[in-house]
C-alpha cells in the first residue's frame, strides 16, 4: 500500500514535470525582478506594470521568432540579500533574460549571478556607474548613470548662482554616488559647499540634521537618495523654518514624498529622465496604458517596456536564444525605442540618455524647468 | 551667542527624542524587573501603537470631526487599548507558556512574536511609509530675527509634558498602589509573593499591559513628531529604547528615564557637531564604556544571588 502510493505520487510528480518541460519549449521566458513590497515598492510598480505591457503587445503581435514572451515574476524588496536569491531562483526557472532589478545595491550583486550563469540582465533602473564598470558581458541598461545625473543637477544650481548648498547622502551606493558626482561639479563650478554628510536611510529624526542646515545659512540644500528620508526631512526642516530650497535625484521624484511631507514637498527640485510618455510618437503606447487603468508617467515605466523590446528584437537580430548572441547584438544595433534611439558601448550604458530638472508640487505634479 | 543658541537647539532635539526613548524604554526596564526577560516584540508594540493612532486620525478627520483635543484623545485612547492588548497578548501566547523554561525560550519565542507582528503590520497595512497629518504646528523662537534663531515647536513641547505626566503616573502608580507595590513584592521574589497570595500571573500581565500603553502613548508622539510611520520603525527604535534601558541600568524606572535622555542628548549632539554618520557610533560605544565601568548600568543595582 504504502510503496504503491508513494510510486502513483512519483508518477504525477513527474508527469507534471514533464508538462511543465513541455510547454517551456514553445515559450521564452523573461524574469522581471524588482521590489513589489518593500519601501520603494511604487518604482517597482511602474518597472512591473511597463514590461508586462510590452510582453502583452509583443506576444498580441506574433510573439518573438514564434514564441510567446512569458514573465516570471520575482520581488526582490530592493534588499541585496534577497537579490541574490531572486537571482539564483531566476536560474533554477530556467529564465535566460531578465529585465531589472530596480536599485542599484540590488542590481550589482544579483548581476554577478547572472553574468556568471549566462543570463543576459537589462536594468531598467539601475543607475550607478559600478554596476557596469566590471567588464561584464551580459549586463546592460536602459537608463543613465548616476555620473550623468549628478552633473546635470549641480550645473542646474550653480546657473543659480547660490552662495552656499549643501550636499546629503543616505550613505548607500545610490545616494552617495550621485552626491559626490553633485559635490564634484559644484566645487568645479566655484560654489561653497559647506557641508557634505550623510544620514541613516531608515531613520526618522532629522531635528538635528535639520538644525544643522539652519546655522549653514544654506540657499540651497541637494539630497541624495530616496524619497522616505528626503519627505521627512522636508516636513521637518518645513516645521522650524528654514528656507532652503531642496534638490534629489530621480528616487525622490513619486508621488509617495507628497504623503509624507505634505505641503513642504512644494518646490523641490527633482532630476528625471524626460517625459517620455509626453512625446508625440509615444501616444498610441500611452492609451495603450490608459485603457489598462495604468499610469504610463512614472519615470520607470517606459523604461522597462524598452528593456523588454530590446530582448525581443536582440533575439530577432540575432536569430537565437542563446545570451551571448542576443547581447552580441544589441551591442552591434541601434534599436528605436519610446525612450529614444537606443545604442550600446561596449560596456552595456546607453551612448545618450538625458535628464531633465522638474519642479516638484505638493499635489503631486511636476512642472519642467529649464 | 549664535552658538549657544545652537547648543541649546541641538539639546532641545535631543532632550525631545530621549524622553519618547525613556517612554518605550520603561516596557523593557519594567518587564525585565519582574521576570528577568527581554521583551523583544515591544518594539512592535509601539509600532502597532503608531498604526492604530494614525488610523484613528484618520477615519475621525474622514468623519468630519475637526476638533484637535478631541482627536488627539481618541486616537490617544484606541491606540492605548489596542498597545495594551497586544502586550497582555503577547504576554500570554509568547511567555506565559514557557515561563521557567531555559532562559534562551521566552527570548527566541518574542523574537518570533516580534517578527510575526512585523510582517503581519507588512500584510495588513502595506509596507510603504504611511505620512502622518500635520497636527500641532507652530512654536516659540528665540534669538535675533536675521541670524540663527532656537526655536521649539508645540510639537516638542507636547512629547516633554506628556512623558513627565506617564513618568510621574508610573512613579506613583508604582510606589503607592496596591497593585504597584505586588509589583515590587514579584521583581522582588516571585516564589515568594506568590506564597503571600500575590497572583503573580496577574502581575506579570500588568506589567506587559503598563509598558504597552506607554509605548503606545511614544508611537502617537513619535508618529506626530517625526511625520510618517512604516512597518520596520519599531525595530530601530526598541533596539534604542532596549539600549537605553540597559544604559541607565535594566530594571530600574529612574534608570530607563535617565537612559533615554542620555542615548536622545548624545545622539543630537553627535550630529549636531560631528556628523550624523557618527551618530550610533558615538551612542553605542557610549554604552559600551559605561557597561565597562558599571556593567549594571547607571542606577542598576548589581544583583545579589538568591540563597
Amino acid at each position: 500500500m504504502n510503496t504503491s502510493v508513494k510510486k502513483l505520487v512519483t508518477g504525477i510528480g513527474a508527469s507534471i514535470a514533464l508538462m511543465g518541460a513541455g510547454s517551456a519549449f514553445a515559450e521564452i521566458k523573461i524574469g522581471i525582478a524588482g521590489p513589489m513590497t518593500g519601501p520603494v515598492a511604487q518604482y517597482g510598480d511602474m518597472q512591473f506594470s511597463g514590461a508586462r505591457m510590452a510582453i502583452e503587445q509583443i506576444n498580441s503581435n506574433g510573439g518573438v521568432m514564434g514564441e510567446k514572451l512569458v514573465a516570471v515574476e520575482l520581488d526582490d524588496v530592493c534588499d541585496p540579500k534577497q537579490a541574490v536569491t531572486v537571482a539564483n531562483r531566476m536560474v533554477n526557472e530556467g529564465v535566460r533574460f531578465v529585465v531589472g532589478h530596480l536599485c542599484s545595491s540590488s542590481t550589482q550583486p544579483a548581476s554577478d549571478v547572472y553574468e556568471d550563469e549566462g543570463i543576459l540582465m537589462i536594468t531598467p533602473a539601475s543607475t550607478s556607474p559600478a554596476i557596469t564598470e566590471r567588464g561584464y558581458e551580459l549586463i546592460f541598461r536602459t537608463i543613465g548613470l548616476d555620473s550623468m545625473q549628478g552633473p546635470v543637477a549641480a550645473e542646474y544650481l550653480a546657473s543659480l548662482n547660490p552662495e552656499r548648498v549643501a550636499v546629503i547622502h543616505d550613505k548607500q551606493q545610490y545616494g552617495e554616488g550621485i552626491a559626490t558626482a553633485v559635490r564634484d561639479t559644484l566645487l568645479e563650478n566655484d560654489v561653497e559647499v559647506p557641508m557634505f554628510e550623510g544620514i541613516t536611510a531608515g531613520d526618522k529624526d532629522f531635528s538635528s540634521l535639520v538644525t544643522k542646515l539652519r546655522d549653514a545659512d544654506v540657499d540651497y540644500v541637494y539630497y541624495g537618495g530616496y524619497h522616505p528620508e528626503l519627505g521627512l526631512i522636508l516636513r521637518q526642516a518645513r516645521q522650524t523654518n528654514l528656507d532652503a530650497v531642496f534638490m534629489g535625484p530621480e528616487g525622490v521624484g513619486n508621488k509617495d514624498i507628497n504623503s509624507i511631507a505634505g505641503e513642504a514637498a512644494e518646490g523641490l527640485l527633482v532630476t528625471l529622465p524626460p517625459a517620455f510618455d509626453e512625446k508625440a510618437e509615444n501616444q498610441a503606447l500611452v492609451k495603450a496604458f490608459e485603457d489598462k487603468k495604468e499610469d504610463p508617467s512614472g519615470p520607470f515605466v517606459l523604461t522597462s517596456y524598452a528593456a523588454v523590446q530590446l530582448v525581443a528584437e536582440g533575439i530577432e537580430l540575432a536569430e537565437s536564444k542563446d545570451p551571448f548572441e542576443v547581447a552580441e547584438a544589441l551591442r552591434s544595433n541601434t534599436f528605436s525605442t519610446p525612450i529614444g534611439t537606443v545604442e550600446y558601448d561596449s560596456k552595456g550604458d546607453m551612448k545618450s540618455f538625458e535628464f531633465v530638472v522638474f519642479e516638484w508640487h505638493s499635489d503631486g505634479s511636476k512642472t519642467p524647468v529649464n | 551667542m549664535q552658538d549657544l543658541l545652537y547648543f541649546i537647539q541641538q539639546l532641545i532635539n535631543g532632550l525631545t527624542i530621549g524622553s519618547a526613548y525613556a517612554l518605550i524604554a520603561i516596557g523593557y526596564t519594567m518587564v525585565y524587573g519582574i521576570i528577568g526577560m527581554i521583551n523583544f516584540a515591544h518594539g512592535e508594540v509601539y509600532m502597532i501603537g503608531a498604526y492604530t493612532a494614525l488610523i484613528t486620525i484618520t477615519g475621525l478627520t474622514a468623519l468630519g470631526i475637526a476638533w484637535l483635543p478631541l482627536i488627539l484623545l481618541v486616537a490617544l485612547l484606541c491606540a492605548v487599548i489596542v498597545a495594551s492588548s497586544m502586550g497582555w497578548a503577547v504576554e500570554r501566547i509568547a511567555y506565559r507558556p514557557v515561563r521557567g523554561r531555559h532562559r534562551l525560550i521566552p527570548l527566541i519565542s518574542a523574537i518570533g512574536m516580534s517578527i510575526f507582528l512585523q510582517n503581519y503590520v507588512h500584510l495588513a497595512q502595506g509596507s510603504r511609509n504611511m505620512g502622518f497629518p500635520l497636527l500641532i504646528e507652530g512654536g516659540f523662537r528665540f534669538g535675533a530675527e536675521d541670524s540663527f534663531q532656537t526655536s521649539i515647536s508645540y510639537m516638542q513641547i507636547t512629547i516633554f509634558v506628556t512623558t513627565l505626566i506617564c513618568m510621574t503616573a508610573l512613579s506613583l502608580f508604582i510606589a503607592r498602589s496596591r497593585t504597584g507595590r505586588a509589583c515590587r513584592a514579584v521583581s522582588q521574589d516571585l516564589g515568594m509573593s506568590n506564597l503571600l497570595g500575590i497572583d503573580t500571573n496577574k502581575i506579570i500581565a500588568a506589567t506587559f499591559v503598563i509598558g504597552a500603553s506607554l509605548a503606545a502613548v511614544a508611537g502617537l508622539l513619535l508618529g506626530m513628531y517625526y511625520g510618517s510611520i512604516d512597518p520596520l520603525f519599531g525595530f530601530i527604535a526598541g533596539l534604542k529604547a532596549f539600549t537605553a534601558a540597559v544604559l541607565g541600568g535594566i530594571g530600574s524606572i529612574p534608570g530607563a528615564m535617565l537612559g533615554g535622555l542620555i542615548l536622545g542628548v548624545s545622539e543630537s549632539m553627535t550630529s549636531g557637531y560631528l556628523s550624523g554618520e557618527y551618530k550610533d557610533v558615538v551612542s553605542f560605544g557610549l554604552l559600551i564604556l559605561i557597561l565597562l565601568f558599571k556593567p549594571t548600568g547607571l542606577l542598576g543595582k548589581p544583583e545579589v544571588e538568591k540563597i
